[in-house]
């Protein structure tokens, strides 16, 4: 089972809900995988 | 926060142990705020750059995004030197107008992953689209897969993973 963090991220006065995935071997590089039709979730 | 596409790209990128981030617009889900026509979504990309960057100590980010995420996400490319280059799955060029195809040219490494048989991110418009974009560059075309890519999941991640690899 891998542990990923659930979280909310603040732009301004807007929190976006996020789910954040820590690499283990490489902690200096990562993904932003953005979402298509907001309405879809 | 559940897509197909979405979800097999979060998955993959957890089994093959490098750090990824996924989240909700404003207005989406447990997201607050409401859909602002693109503005405001592009200011969520650019404040989860800022998390990344500064919670994190991420110094390489990559973005990745589908249809309306790749043209949101993928026009943030040039708000941080730490944004490495970026990879669009059904870029909506001609829903969204030119505005997020000058915002996402670059001259930073990009990846266009299109399924031949899409009408809703024109596969007949795709070379059109493409040839706007600066070098380095490279796409993959998806022989069958329409706009919603079932089937195709798996052939779209490792068209992902093999790019992102080569620029990280």
């Amino acid at each position: 089972m891998v542990a990923t963090e659930k979280l909310f991220i603040n732009n301004n006065d807007i929190k976006l809900e996020a789910e954040y995935f820590e690499s283990s071997s490489d902690t200096t590089s990562a993904v932003i995988i953005c979402h298509p039709q907001p309405q879809i979730n | 926060m559940w897509n197909n596409v979405v979800s097999e790209i979060f998955k993959m990128f957890i089994e093959n142990n490098v750090s990824c981030l996924r989240f909700n617009f404003r207005g989406v889900g447990e997201s607050t705020g409401s859909h602002s026509s693109g503005k405001g979504e592009l200011s969520d990309v650019k404040a989860c750059i800022d998390f990344l960057i500064n919670k994190k100590g991420i110094q390489k980010i990559t973005i990745s995004g589908y249809s309306y995420g790749a043209a949101i996400g993928c026009s943030a490319v040039n708000y941080s030197e730490k944004v490495v280059g970026f990879i669009a799955i059904s870029f909506v060029w001609d829903y969204m107008g030119f505005k997020y195809k000058k915002l996402s040219q670059t001259n930073k490494p990009k990846l266009f992953i299109q399924g031949n048989k899409d009408d809703i991110a024109f596969y007949s418009k795709f070379f059109e689209h493409y040839e706007f974009y600066e070098n380095p560059k490279d796409y993959k075309i998806i022989d069958g897969a329409d706009h919603f890519y079932w089937g195709y999941e798996t052939q779209v991640v490792q068209e992902l993973l093999k790019f992102y690899k080569s620029i990280v």
